[in-house]
């Protein structure tokens, strides 16, 4: 065959023609759909609720299941499936009473679903974000007394139990339906459709306990970079984004297209030096960078304010946050002689840090500057994002670290325990506070509990390395017209709760 | 077009060399796979059986050879975040990169064309210094910034076009029209100069000065004596570009929230996830050694002497 060379030309703009036309094409959004827009990179991308490493994982999950109990916005329990509960003096026995609610299939929700749930949790091959919260539920002796009571029984007493209820990936699940791929729940939307990476679809459930969601649908749309959610939001594409910078959330204030959410006190930030470790293993240099750090500076530059300095406890503005321990303050000539009496001027060592959060890389370069001032001599180290909790858990010796929110107790059981891996980014291990934690959650009066949390929590301020140098807000940013959204802090039983919100 | 079995069976061995490259440097990257999608609050025992169940415990080498074995018999893996298929997943973010790569062809070329033509006819002239100071400095402002001035101009501004992608039902075709904009803007600069070069050239060789001195009119010169001549050296520059928009525009993509397989495969190294990344490579590799020979054979065929020749 010969192949003139005017119709290979011809053929070559034809070709790219037809390509052109056979991809245009696409879905417009509908009136009644509500879009929001999370970040997802990293996430496994799946639809199973017990395994919720993201928070566009949490918030889907919220949006097709229900939880026993929420937390509410100072981290108490509050009621959702669970209408009341009670324990015995001892905290060991527990009887928990459903509400009627009924699964998106039409069944009702059962005590047995419940411990169905609890075992699935616990089981190690779930691989659950909540297991160590349920890892005391003896499920030989738990019982369903009937349809809407449950009998539990606890291998040690826990005061704190319904806490753990409210935990992300705690959601509970049909018995016998379990199918991540097409779930079943009884949250306020029904599941439609989820393209991993890109968008999930949900329809508002008819039968929802709590009231039909006003938006007929719900779509999560994933969106990376912070720069198109806002474009996304201001542009009307979307009536709600998560996770905001600093400076986008000033942004969003004066914008009339926009509402900023802001929730205070909703963003812990950590700077955690190992204390299982030279050089600060020492204690005197660990108070030299307590002492050397400049939190005010650090709230007013890197949060542009959005925040207060830190007191080196998480859970500032929660229940059992110790609201009378003098706010610590720069001292610069203690913290030089500090480190002169340890005989450690000029000690380099790295400042570990990562963009996976966008507060790491501003706030280790500034504080690498005010160690500097006080005589040593950090430097500062970029890690990869992706494996970045899991890396500092084993190199380096100072890092920059954040948590959401979470009720003190929780994070005193879950995190700061002698036995606990999560989140131990000093290696501080110590029994005194296992021995403070089973005291509090065995307490049956409330005095002897808030004197035992408080009592870890001074610990953990005096000897874990785990300085906080700032509490954040955590800022989301709405629609202007979007009504039925409030100010949530991240993990309440609110925070990305859309079955109240509507497009005016 | 007698040299291209040799040249596909060339292209087959760079595929190789180019698998097991991408495949070692990603296992020697920090992290895997069960960390990263577990997340930071995960335990080393959960860790530890995330990773028996992917069975990414195992030594590289047995991985590799398991997953070279099943290339060999038609079967790319499944994808260790999403448990799909990775030709699935390759296919659904194609498409997108594609359909974008498409659109920015079909307005690339006629406009490379005519502007090279209108430069390289009128050499010197203030039309030529005009645009070729215009293009140069399109071309020399970063995808970034150009993207983000025209979002904040024409989707937040004038609200002409939306601001994003981001999947699902946000993505319509006014969505593409920014990236294509920015990504022809990115491109035409370079194109329209290799134009104008050929163009230049060939408008004032003695074939072409003779066929004027003939009195064939000005349109049939340029259409069919300058044109074919003066756009053969851009083939080889087209064939980059075309390669760039098939190999994935990240910045585009991550800017637009488009779900492309420039993000794509960014995602899938941060994920570890080995079969995946070696999915995106292969495809990498072969559309790279498809299109330059794609190239290669168009230029041979457009070469005049040939048709003369055979």
């Amino acid at each position: 065959m010969t192949l003139s060379r005017r119709t290979v030309l011809g053929g070559a703009l034809a070709g790219a023609a037809a390509l052109a036309l056979a991809g245009c094409g696409g879905s417009g959004g509908s009136g009644d759909r509500l879009r929001v827009a999370f970040p997802g990179g990293g996430s496994r991308e799946s639809l199973d609720p017990h395994v919720v490493p993201q928070f566009v994982d949490q918030a889907r999950a919220k949006a097709c299941f229900d939880v026993l109990a929420g937390w509410s916005q100072d981290m108490a329990p509050v009621p959702r499936l669970a209408e009341s509960w009670e324990s015995d003096a001892s905290g060991t026995r527990w009887r928990i009473r459903l509400r009627s609610a009924r699964w998106h299939d039409g069944r009702p929700v059962t005590a047995t679903d419940v411990l169905a749930t609890w075992r699935r949790i616990a089981d190690p091959a779930t691989s659950a974000s909540a297991a160590a919260s349920y890892r005391t539920v003896d499920f030989a002796t738990s019982r369903a007394a009937s349809a809407t009571e449950l009998d539990v029984v606890l291998s040690a007493p826990n005061s704190f139990f319904p806490l753990a209820w409210g935990a992300p990936g705690a959601e509970i699940l049909p018995e016998g339906r379990i199918d991540p791929a097409r779930p079943v729940g009884c949250g306020p939307f029904r599941f439609v459709s989820f393209t991993p990476g890109r968008s999930a679809v949900y329809s508002a459930y008819e039968g929802y306990w709590d009231g039909v969601p006003p938006s007929r649908e719900l779509e999560f749309v994933v969106i990376d970079d912070e720069n198109a959610r806002v474009g996304a939001l201001l542009s009307g594409q979307v009536a709600w984004v998560h996770d905001l910078r600093p400076t986008s959330a000033r942004q969003l204030e004066s914008d009339s297209r926009a509402r900023l959410v802001s929730a205070p006190d909703s963003n812990t930030l950590f700077l955690p030096v190992r204390v299982d470790r030279p050089p600060f293993s020492d204690p005197r240099l660990r108070e030299a960078v307590r002492l050397g750090i400049d939190r005010e500076a650090l709230v007013r530059v890197v949060l542009l304010g959005r925040g207060r300095p830190g007191n080196d406890m998480f859970g500032a503005g929660l229940e059992y946050y110790p609201t009378d321990v003098p706010q610590v303050t720069r001292d610069v000539d203690r913290a030089r002689a500090l480190v002169t009496e340890a005989g450690a001027q000029g000690l380099a060592f790295d400042l570990q840090t990562s963009t996976a959060s966008p507060t790491f890389d501003p706030a280790a370069g500034l504080i690498a500057q005010q160690l500097t001032e006080i005589g040593l001599r950090p430097t500062v180290r970029q890690l990869p994002s992706e494996n970045y909790f899991t890396a500092i858990r084993t190199t380096g010796v100072a890092s920059l670290t954040r948590s959401g929110t979470l009720p003190i107790p929780d994070n005193l059981a879950r995190r700061a325990v002698s036995t606990a891996t999560q989140a131990n980014y000093t290696g501080f291990r110590d029994t005194r506070i296992d021995d403070l934690v089973a005291r509090a959650s065995a307490a049956t009066d409330p005095a002897v509990r808030d004197a035992a949390v408080r009592e870890a929590q001074l610990l953990l301020r005096a000897e874990s390395g785990n300085l906080v140098w700032a509490s954040g807000a955590y800022d989301v940013g709405t629609a202007a017209h979007l009504a039925g959204y409030d100010v949530a802090r991240t993990n309440s039983a609110t925070w990305a709760r859309f079955d109240r919100a509507r497009l005016g | 077009m007698r040299r291209a079995p040799l040249r596909l069976a060339v292209g087959v061995g760079q595929l190789v060399v180019v698998a097991v490259v991408v495949f070692f440097l990603t296992t020697s990257l920090p992290g895997d796979t069960a960390e990263i999608v577990l997340g930071q609050d995960a335990t080393p025992e959960q860790v530890a059986a995330l990773r028996a169940q992917l069975g990414t415990d195992r030594p590289a080498g047995e991985r590799f050879a398991d997953w070279a074995s099943g290339v060999l018999a038609g079967d790319l893996g499944r994808s260790l975040q999403t448990g799909q298929p990775v030709v699935t997943e390759l296919s659904t973010r194609l498409g997108s990169t594609a359909l974008l790569a498409a659109l920015t062809l079909l307005l690339l070329l006629p406009l490379a064309v005519l502007a090279g033509t209108a430069a390289g006819r009128r050499a010197g002239s203030s039309l030529d210094r005009g645009l070729t100071g215009f293009l140069s400095s399109v071309q020399a402002a970063p995808e970034f910034a150009l993207g983000l001035l025209l979002v904040a101009l024409f989707a937040l501004q004038l609200g002409w076009v939306p601001a994003t992608g981001g999947g699902g039902g946000l993505v319509t075709p006014a969505v593409l029209v920014l990236p294509v904009v920015v990504l022809v803007a990115n491109q035409l600069g370079r194109l329209a100069r290799q134009v104008r070069a050929g163009v230049l050239t060939v408008d004032r060789a003695p074939h072409v000065v003779h066929l004027r001195r003939l009195g064939l009119p000005e349109p049939v010169v340029l259409a069919r004596h300058v044109l074919p001549g003066a756009v053969l050296p851009t083939i080889q520059q087209l064939a980059r570009v075309v390669d760039g928009l098939l190999g994935g525009v990240v910045v585009v993509e991550s800017l637009f929230a488009l779900p492309g397989i420039g993000s794509g495969f960014v995602e899938a190294v941060r994920a570890r996830d080995l079969p995946l990344v070696g999915g995106y490579a292969l495809l990498f590799a072969a559309t790279t050694i498809l299109v330059n020979l794609a190239a290669g054979l168009l230029s041979a065929r457009l070469t005049p002497y040939r048709a003369v020749l055979t």
